[in-house]
């Protein structure tokens, strides 16, 4: 072991009082903090989309998938997509996400191309693992089909997710991803007021976020 | 930083603020204190002072079984495939990081907003090695452009008018630039979009390392945090040993105070998780992840009871805002980077009361800090504690305050507390001030009490306290 390591533990031991096996009293609870009940299902959905859209997102909720295709095909006209790349998850291919954009005209960028690859896209597009209503934030987890770069590097990020990623609050979060290597929570597209307190969208994250809900 | 820094002087350093500076200052402070207001109504007074209380709770449960959580990080950190270092002080911090950058032939670094990184001089010691330093948030980089440090812990160029950058832009940068936010955001965008992609490391710090799991977590909101940790194929994060939380529902409650103190937030727009480098094959992410733990000063700090509260802090900067002294004379007059009420405590302790000495006394003593603090560090009596050290000294430091200043208060104390030597000094002073009294006041003091009178007159002595009550007893109390 490093002497800094001995150094410094033995100098907060020191000044602590403290001994390699003294003991560690429980830590204080935060469960006296209430968290967030949960709203109706319905209203969660609500909730959630509201805050996104006070936050400058574009929300939409889709009754089925069935909508999927038109939704995509407005999205792609308005946001004049030419490339994207999508995360290779079950729901996205399920849901024919790819084989929609293909059929639209759309170059599809793997989403373990190259970083340089990826930035070029138009348009990434994720699931969503978890969603906090209260506070309009997406939690997207990550592994080799849920590539970060995705929500990350193209012009436009679209999360699309289904009601039962709604949790009531972060405390349920974390219990749930804690193990995972990396996360991140998404809360409205970047933003910064850096410059005489104007508020500026689209500083180094995607340029707009657009959040759909599949309702079945 | 090192203790060779020269002295601060505050006040000399607040004479020297620009004009412009307390319009901006306010501006960005009364921003943030509305929206944070706002917010705290909308939990509700009684959640928000259970999750401020909780929040000292937690913090001070870590900080004083600090020993045990580093152990348990580390352990965690290297269970996930990422390496840890410890750094005693800033020049060793600085050795660790630049070794890392040689060892992977760095030319490029990007870096997101850190204040310990700024507290090291990090920068500094990577440029001086021919290391091309980039700082990526957007405040960040344009004093980086403009070669000084933040002026505020939170947002560093606030008091800068888009004028002052678009010239800046057009200067340092050679391109057109119009004075407007949206256009001189999308040129900082475009220039280090190329930049993320071509950095060789990225270095950030951690807003809290979460010992459960040795998760460092970072927020932000322009997304250069997630760009500095997830694009470039090497990672670097420098934390203070203070960061340290215990668990994943400790987190929780302060990650809800953090935002909303900060910016006025629910959350911050991104805030990243990263334990160690990507762990499978395909999945994007550094491959490489380090852990820099910096103690400089913060175990010294652990030493003295009273005034350890201070590395509760979360460096929301809502004792800044709240600050009327801040709110005047804004960050730089501080004299390094961590300005306002929680920059001169820390300060003190950091960079010792020789360079520091000064920075108890940039305060009113309102109290408005202590009452905002969503951690609740008492942080006037810790500045109270810190002025009596660098008047008198403590078992930390030697006494700084001028030798006349200490003799007088041991006098005063000595005549205070001794009833004939009381009476005699009374008695002394009526006639000794009797040359310089005008109309009951004493208007010129000869050195050193002209530093009073020099900037205010001294009303003269009229009689000593037990006089002055015998008479009142008689003449029985006054109806006004």
């Amino acid at each position: 072991m490093s002497p800094a390591r001995e150094e410094i533990l033995g100098k907060v031991r020191t000044a602590l009082h403290r001994s390699p096996d003294s003991p560690v009293p429980a830590v204080p609870p935060a469960a006296r903090v209430r968290p967030r009940a949960a709203g109706p299902a319905g209203a969660e959905t609500e909730v959630l989309l509201a805050e996104i859209e006070r936050l400058a997102g574009k929300t939409r909720r889709l009754a089925s998938r069935d909508d999927l295709g038109a939704a995509l095909a407005e999205l792609i006209a308005a946001e004049e997509v030419r490339k994207a790349t999508v995360w290779a998850t079950p729901d996205l291919l399920a849901w024919e996400v790819p084989a929609t954009l293909r059929a639209r005209g759309v170059e599809l960028v793997s989403p373990q191309a190259d970083k340089r690859l990826v930035a070029q896209c138009d348009l990434g597009i994720t699931g969503v693992d978890l969603a906090l209503p209260e506070t309009g934030t997406l939690v997207l987890r990550s592994s080799p089909e849920r590539p970060r770069v995705v929500s990350l590097l193209p012009r436009v990020h679209l999360a699309i997710l289904r009601p039962a990623a709604l949790r009531a609050d972060l405390h349920q979060v974390f219990s749930e991803v804690k193990a995972d290597g990396s996360f991140v929570l998404i809360t409205g597209p970047s933003r910064t007021s850096d410059i005489e307190l104007t508020l500026t969208i689209g500083v180094h994250g995607p340029k707009s976020l657009h959040v759909w809900v599949v309702e079945a | 930083m090192s203790r060779a820094m020269a002295p601060i002087d505050f006040r000399a350093n607040a004479q020297r603020v620009p004009a412009t500076m307390p319009a901006a200052v306010q501006k960005a402070t009364t921003r943030f204190l509305g929206t944070r207001a706002a917010l705290v109504d909308l939990l509700g007074q009684e959640l928000w002072q259970t999750l401020r209380q909780a929040g000292h709770d937690l913090r001070l449960h870590a900080i004083t079984h600090l020993d045990h959580y580093l152990e348990q990080a580390e352990r965690e950190v290297v269970k996930a495939g990422g390496q840890v270092h410890w750094a005693r002080d800033a020049a060793e911090a600085n050795r660790i990081v630049l070794d890392i950058a040689r060892e992977h032939g760095v030319r490029l670094a990007v870096k997101s907003k850190s204040m310990v990184t700024e507290e090291i001089g990090l920068n500094h010691a990577l440029e001086g090695a021919g290391i091309r330093v980039l700082e990526t948030d957007l405040g960040e980089y344009i004093v980086q452009l403009l070669g000084v440090g933040p002026a505020h812990i939170v947002v560093p160029a606030f008091h800068l008018s888009k004028e002052e950058i678009a010239d800046l832009f057009r200067t340092k940068l050679g391109v057109e630039a119009l004075a407007e936010a949206q256009q001189l955001t999308q040129i900082a965008r475009l220039r280090l979009r190329e930049e993320f992609l071509a950095a060789d490391m990225g270095i950030s710090g951690g807003n809290f390392l979460v010992a459960e799991t040795g998760t460092v977590v970072l927020v932000t909101n322009e997304g250069n945090g997630r760009m500095c940790t997830t694009v470039p194929p090497l990672h670097v994060a420098v934390v203070g040993i203070d960061k340290v939380v215990p668990d994943w529902e400790s987190l929780t409650v302060l990650l809800k105070l953090l935002a909303r103190s900060a910016t006025g937030q629910k959350l911050s727009c991104y805030t990243s998780f990263i334990t160690g480098p990507a762990r499978t094959k395909g999945d994007t992410g550094p491959g490489e992840y380090h852990l820099v733990l910096l103690d400089n000063g913060r175990s010294r700090i652990l030493e003295t009871p009273e005034t350890r509260e201070t590395l509760l802090c979360i460096r929301c900067g809502a004792c800044l805002n709240i600050c009327p002294v801040y709110n005047t004379v804004g960050g730089y007059a501080y004299g390094w980077p961590i300005s306002g009420p929680t920059g001169a405590i820390f300060g003190t302790q950091i960079l010792g009361t020789k360079v520091a000495g000064g920075l108890p006394f940039a305060s009113t003593l309102c109290g408005a800090c202590n009452d905002i603090c969503p951690v609740k560090i008492p942080i006037t009596e810790i500045l109270l504690r810190l002025r009596r050290r660098v008047v008198e000294g403590d078992e930390q430091e030697g006494p700084m305050g001028p030798t006349m200043a200490r003799t007088g208060a041991k006098m005063g104390a000595l005549a205070l507390g001794t009833p004939w030597l009381y009476r005699l000094g009374s008695r002394l002073l009526k006639v000794a001030q009797a040359p310089f009294r005008r109309d009951g006041w004493l208007a010129k003091l000869p050195p050193p009490l002209n530093r009073w009178t020099m900037v205010r007159p001294f009303p003269a002595f009229a009689a000593d306290f037990r006089t002055w009550w015998r008479a009142r007893s008689r003449e029985g109390p006054r109806s006004h």
